[in-house]
């Protein structure tokens, strides 16, 4: 793959995602009994889609959070990450606490938090071992 | 030895050269904001990028960037 492919796929990375997540909540809610919802979780998604990809074409910010090409803007998005992951990790605690409070196993907010432990780890030793 | 960042002379040499942040930025491959972070001392820009700023302007990174020791 040439590098303005590499480029060209990576620019097309959140919006696929944003595609793909609201087609499995159609499949879901489908699934479930539920289709109408399935087409409004659809719809938003591509709604949201759409507005990334229209704000890309305004605002350089967003531009290049899609094509990952500037290195400053590369560390905002890694610091946000970050952040947003921090206020998930204390959500998560919260949520298990909360639900071990009421008598309850905790679940899924351990799980949740088993996994981003887990996944924590595993991003520091890969990223120790990579140097 | 501590060093810190004290300057850049990256405006001084643009203006010189009579190019705009943005001329800059599509020169080294970074957005106009970047090159405004970096010349306004907001942003440390990596290795790779000063040495490219550095041999865009036929400069080395110790003369565009100063540092002072701590």
């Amino acid at each position: 793959m040439s590098r303005s492919s590499k480029r060209t796929a990576t620019y097309w990375t959140i919006p696929s995602i944003c595609v793909a997540a609201g087609l499995a909540y159609l499949v879901s809610a489908w699934v479930g009994g539920r289709p109408g919802l399935g087409v409004v979780l659809l719809s938003a998604m591509l709604v949201f889609a759409g507005i990334v990809l229209l704000a890309a074409r305004r605002s350089e910010t967003v531009r290049h959070l899609l094509d990952r090409r500037d290195e400053r803007i590369t560390a905002i998005d890694l610091k946000a990450s970050a952040a947003a992951g921090g206020v998930l990790a204390v959500a998560v605690v919260a949520g298990a606490v909360v639900e071990l409070g009421r008598g309850n196993s905790g679940e899924p907010f351990t799980w949740l938090a088993a996994l981003g432990g887990i996944a924590y780890a595993a991003a520091v030793i890969a990223g120790r071992v990579r140097g | 030895m501590e060093l810190e960042l004290t300057g850049n002379d990256v405006r001084e040499l643009r203006m010189r050269r009579g190019l705009s942040q943005a001329d800059l930025a599509a020169a080294v491959g970074v957005s106009r904001q970047t090159v405004n972070s970096i010349e306004t001392g907001r942003y440390t820009p990596s290795l790779p990028l000063a040495i490219a700023l550095a041999r865009f302007f036929e400069t080395t990174v110790e003369e565009m960037f100063h540092v002072k020791e701590q």
